[in-house]
């Protein structure tokens, strides 16, 4: 992995440094390696010196475009490396007008899906010493030797079903696409939790929002999640108390996922940033399945131009809810 | 008072530990290890190096009631809450209970000192448990701290080939140990060294930081530092030395009650004044507050860093802005690893 690895950010460092250098932008959102060669964590880039420390490998899974929505505020023109899920996620903020598209120069990365530190952890049988990759295969190092591993295996979940995973949006692509995935996963925690009876599925979201601190982490992660003041802060009226109760948890986690209904990108941030693995995304892939089965398949963030479904009306949109 | 107990009779302990008040574990919630209540059919989890939330969670729980109401006409009736039953907690790890001990100096060494802390504090017999292998994020030796013994600790906790030690170390530790009764052996004979633990090594240089940090609050590093923050508040809550709540009602018509729950400086509202003036405007602002609590002001008072390298920020940080990067950032590090 490591030449191949050296030789793909040498070719990112190049598209961005020219533009970055030249003046064409005036900040580039990457990535740089953390204190682990498991973590990669954003980059704000304005110079030559800064453009070194670049990282382009199997763990930039932060997700940069919801940087923009601060960064836009100080700098006339930002450049943003971004995967399938950034991608789409930059369209979410460009549908909500938070962003202008001139402001931005995307740089395209089709993306092979983030690794998993936890699932290296349990794949090597203790804490990995570094990995190998090559052909669809990792070669993890323990202590004690080495084990292998398919890549698909050691996926993050929000990577395991990821549909799309080069950028629908971008100015210059960096590396050959990958081509659209074929998932069959995606729905299948949702298709449970429908056969479960209503008691039963209450009991299990009961258990499972228990653990919820209501930190929020998994709406400050969210690119749909950029309204100015949230509902959940918002005094009068008094919305979202802070009790530890279920009625609380309920409370938030229903509105937060109702505002993301045909508006999700399904890029699984919000999962991934929870302290406590709450399951988030079959909430939210609750609601993609419903909008695709009463409106037709639709893919938010994959085109700007089509709107959606709930941001529309149709004289003759379904009127499922009085039918039901 | 040094007892033995094989790990499969463990289950039986958790009982009869329980029948008298709660008794927290790290127990196996789904996906995650958390300091919860143990009740029957509840999976603890001893091999989990650090849970997900720490330990401050017995001490200072997220939610404590400690006031009723209820009104009627114009009648308001006031019921105080009895908190403090007494509290096991089994299994606190010699960070955690080192920042716990952080807790005490804000909580119990200033006046007035903190009642609901106090009760609570006092009525917890802690069992420290010495760690065997350390996560890849535990950094506990920067601050001195030796994971295989946790000073404090009522009584200490140590797994051996199947085995869990128990040694007393105060009269609380003792009247745990006996409560157990027949279910543990004597372990006089049983050697209580724990082997040395070495964690992860970031070469962190802090002396005199809190003095160099005196003047650094306008330092160019804190326009930088903070540009990653999301300001999702995970760094706090999963930490064991923040120590940071607020106070809020839940009740519907005329009844309910006062609790206070953990907040978080990473917040917006958190520093929100009538008036509509936020001192803390943005994310620098509360960046900067953080680390400057943990590495500048609690010093300061307290003359030690809050922070135990329990490595929770490292792990859970979804943007890995971490206290380790803060502390190198702001020249705690070490000349030569530069
Ligand atoms: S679901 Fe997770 S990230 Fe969201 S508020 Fe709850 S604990 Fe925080
Ligand atoms: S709800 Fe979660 S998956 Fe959907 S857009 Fe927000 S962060 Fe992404
Ligand atoms: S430092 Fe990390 S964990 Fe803390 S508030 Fe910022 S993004 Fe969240
Ligand atoms: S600052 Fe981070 S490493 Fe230090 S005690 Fe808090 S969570 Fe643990
Ligand atoms: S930080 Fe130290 S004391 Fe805490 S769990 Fe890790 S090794 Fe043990």
């Amino acid at each position: 992995m490591a030449e191949r690895n050296v030789e793909s950010v040498n070719k990112v460092r190049e598209a961005v440094s020219q533009d970055l250098l030249g003046g064409r932008i005036d900040l580039l959102l990457g990535w740089e390696k953390g204190h682990y060669w498991w973590q990669s964590r954003p980059l704000f880039a304005r110079s030559e010196a800064d453009l070194e420390k670049l990282a382009w490998d199997s763990f930039c899974a932060v997700n940069l475009s919801r940087y923009l929505l601060e960064e836009l505020k100080d700098h006339d023109k930002v450049g943003v490396l971004v995967k399938g899920c950034d991608a789409r996620a930059f369209n979410r903020l460009l549908q909500d007008n938070m962003v202008r598209r001139e402001q931005v120069i995307l740089y395209g990365l089709p993306c092979p899906g983030m690794l998993d530190y936890n699932r290296l952890v349990e794949k090597a049988g203790g804490a990995p010493l570094e990995i190998t990759e090559e052909n669809g295969r990792v070669i993890i190092k323990v202590g004690s030797g080495e084990q292998e591993a398919q890549r698909d295996d050691l996926l993050l979940d929000k990577c395991k079903d990821c549909r799309y995973p080069d950028p629908a949006v971008y100015d210059q692509l960096l590396f050959s696409p990958q081509g659209e995935k074929e998932v069959t996963e995606r729905f299948k925690t949702v298709e449970e939790l429908e056969e479960m009876s209503a008691e039963e599925r209450f009991g299990y979201w009961e258990k499972e929002l228990s653990r919820c601190l209501r930190c929020y982490a998994c709406r400050q992660a969210c690119p749909f999640c950029s309204c100015r003041e949230c509902f959940v802060e918002q005094e009068n009226p008094r919305w979202q108390g802070r009790a530890y109760q279920p009625s609380e948890n309920f409370m938030f986690h229903l509105v937060r996922a109702y505002h993301g209904t045909g508006r999700c990108i399904d890029c699984g941030e919000c999962e991934r940033s929870c302290p406590v693995d709450i399951p988030l995304q079959e909430l939210n892939r609750k609601l993609i399945k419903d909008i695709n089965e009463l409106y037709g398949d639709y893919e938010a963030g994959l085109d700007p131009e089509q709107e959606p479904p709930l941001l529309t009306y149709r004289p003759d949109d379904p009127a499922a809810f009085s039918e039901k | 008072m040094k007892k033995v107990i094989a790990r499969e009779k463990l289950p039986e302990l958790w009982k009869s530990l329980a029948a008298k008040g709660p008794l927290f574990l790290p127990i196996q919630e789904g996906p995650v290890v958390l300091f919860q209540p143990w009740s029957e059919g509840a999976e603890a989890n001893l091999d989990a190096v650090n849970t997900a939330v720490s330990a401050k969670d017995v001490f200072l729980p997220r939610e404590e009631t400690y006031l009723q109401y209820r009104c009627s006409g114009n009648q308001l009736e006031l019921i105080p809450v009895e908190n403090a039953e007494p509290v096991i907690a089994f299994g606190v790890h010699p960070c955690d209970l080192k920042a716990v001990e952080m807790l005490d100096k804000v909580y119990l060494d200033q006046e007035p000192s903190d009642e609901l802390y106090r009760q609570r504090r006092e009525k917890t017999t802690v069992v420290g448990l010495s760690c065997r292998e350390p996560d890849p994020f535990c950094f506990c030796n920067e601050f001195g701290i030796n994971p295989a013994d946790a000073p404090g600790a009522d009584v200490m906790a140590h797994l051996k080939n199947g085995l869990v030690l128990l040694e007393a170390r105060t009269d609380k530790g003792k009247a745990l140990l006996d409560q157990a009764g027949d279910l543990l052996q004597d372990g006089s004979d049983e050697k209580f060294e724990a082997a040395e633990v070495k964690t992860a090594d970031f070469g962190l240089n802090l002396e005199g930081l809190p003095e160099n940090l005196k003047e650094r609050f306008e330092d160019p590093v804190w326009d930088e530092l903070y540009k990653s923050c999301l300001g999702c508040g995970v760094c706090t809550y999963v930490c064991p030395t923040c120590y940071c709540f607020d106070v809020e009602d839940f009740g519907h018509e005329g009844e309910g009650q006062r609790f206070r729950c953990w907040d978080s400086c990473m917040y917006g509202h958190f520093t929100d004044m009538a008036g509509g003036h936020n001192p803390r405007a943005g994310r620098k602002e509360r960046v900067r507050q953080r680390f400057m609590h943990k590495l500048q002001y609690y010093p300061e008072t307290f003359n030690e860093i809050a922070c135990v390298g329990c490595g929770r920020c490292l792990r859970s940080c979804p943007v890995n802005l971490d206290i380790v990067q803060a502390i190198k950032a702001l020249g705690g590090e070490t000349v030569e690893q530069r």
